[in-house]
């Protein structure tokens, strides 16, 4: 058998692997939608299948070293974060898939306003997305913790965007099917961020040693 | 420290994550009667139980971490262990999104009903059936229970188009309808979600107990 660091740096290469279909997934599709490209959806649809093999090998890859290794400390934290962020990534490639139905959807009608909110929430939603990969690969608390604050960011996106559709299909009732399709588009946006957010959390765990989640939630 | 019996310790996480499903559960059944019912206190209740279902899901990844650690398992308690940590984050995320629910409920309370809730509820009693029984057939390792729950999923789906078809109609038949159907279809989607949760504790299950995973060979199926 080859010796554990090795496992672990393959463990991490294809998690990066993931990380960058799951992150070209979420460019496509907000690309689909913007540009109304039926193409580029199409292509997100057919890596799908890659991401979730990945999530397999790397799933099944990650509980054989923990079986195999009995790892200690730093190692077995590493190894558990690979197991939720496994995870994470193959639910926010899941969300590109929704965002590319709901822009199939959109192009079969006629073409709405396109809002200024909605790019700037999926800039927003990449840039986190990239962050947190990038923080778990170079271990880098203060990266992660920038994308748990721009989280915030998104959900005020979320917010104003959903206001803004809701009085747009309050004036356009005939557009109130496209209104709801970019309704549920911000949301899955906004699920990607929570994700995004859930790596980075893990991330710090990771490095740190503390669990984060739940401490920067408001109280009610 | 002397470590007491692992299968003692094994006894315990699942009492831990029983306990924490009927938590969620119960936050499931009340966010959806707080929403039929108007009652604002109901759905507040709802959310002071968040921090609750919180702590419980780091007291079980923590014990779940430390059993991994120290005892290092081998084969089927391995695969028990690693199925917990991704059976609690789904709990947890189906605790947030009753959260959700009670939230929209809330909301809900400053427009006038537009209609009576009949799929909704029927959407929440599968979901919540859905999850005490995907955790049941956890802790027995049940893979014949796990899978019946597998339609349910399916009836959940069916359930939400046509809420949302009927909501459109009403929208569009009636706008000033509209800040309220968007947050009933946000509801429905969180009802969705839940069964999703459960689907996935099923999946865990069928694949610890079989030892084959059959969580991508259902997801040619439309969602």
């Amino acid at each position: 058998m080859r010796h554990f660091v090795e496992e672990l740096e393959d463990l991490q290469g294809r998690l990066l692997e993931m990380g960058t279909l799951v992150e070209s997934a979420i460019h496509q599709s907000v690309q689909a939608l913007e540009e109304r490209s039926e193409e580029l959806a199409r292509q997100v649809l057919g890596n799908e299948d890659r991401i979730n093999h990945l999530e397999i090998e790397i799933d099944e890859l990650a509980v054989r070293l923990l079986a195999l290794q009995q790892p200690m400390a730093r190692d077995l934290r590493f190894l558990t974060a690979a197991i939720k962020i496994n995870t994470d990534l193959e639910r926010m490639g899941d969300l590109a898939v929704n965002i590319v139905e709901r822009a199939m959807a959109l192009i079969q009608r006629p073409a709405v306003k396109p809002s200024i909110d909605m790019p700037q929430m999926a800039r927003t939603v990449e840039s986190m997305v990239r962050k947190s990969l990038d923080a778990f690969v170079r271990r880098e608390p203060e990266l992660a913790r920038s994308v748990l604050l721009a989280d915030d960011t998104v959900d005020q996106l979320r917010d104003t965007i959903i206001t803004e559709l809701v009085s747009f299909m309050q004036d356009n009732p005939a557009k109130i099917p496209q209104g709801l399709d970019l309704i549920l588009v911000a949301r899955h946006l906004e699920r990607i961020a929570d994700h995004a957010t859930n790596i980075a959390e893990d991330t710090l765990f990771l490095v740190k040693g503390v669990d984060v989640r739940h401490h920067l939630e408001p109280n009610f | 420290m002397a470590l007491r019996h692992f299968s003692i310790e094994l006894e315990e996480l699942h009492a831990l994550l029983l306990q924490m499903g009927e938590l969620v559960e119960s936050s499931i059944r009340r966010s959806v009667q707080s929403l039929v019912e108007r009652d604002k206190e109901l759905a507040k209740a709802v959310m002071r139980d968040e921090p609750r279902v919180n702590q419980m899901q780091v007291e079980i990844d923590s014990k779940t971490t430390r059993l991994l650690a120290l005892n290092q398992p081998v084969a089927r308690d391995l695969r028990f262990l690693t199925a917990t940590l991704k059976i609690n984050t789904d709990l947890e995320r189906m605790g947030d999104l009753a959260v959700n629910i009670a939230e929209r409920a809330i909301a809900l309370l400053n427009l006038p009903a537009v209609k009576p809730l009949v799929d909704i509820p029927k959407m929440a009693a599968l979901a919540q059936s859905m999850l005490l029984k995907s955790l049941e057939a956890f802790v027995r390792a049940d893979a014949d229970l796990a899978q019946s729950i597998l339609p349910s999923d399916d009836e959940v789906d069916a359930l939400k188009d046509s809420v949302y078809q009927e909501l459109v109609e009403l929208m569009q038949r009636d706008p000033v309808t509209i800040p309220a159907a968007v947050d009933l279809i946000f509801v429905a989607r969180n009802l969705e979600r839940i069964a999703d949760h459960a689907t996935n504790i099923a999946e865990d299950v069928i694949f610890l107990a079989k030892g084959i995973d059959v969580r991508h060979h259902m997801a040619d199926q439309p969602k």
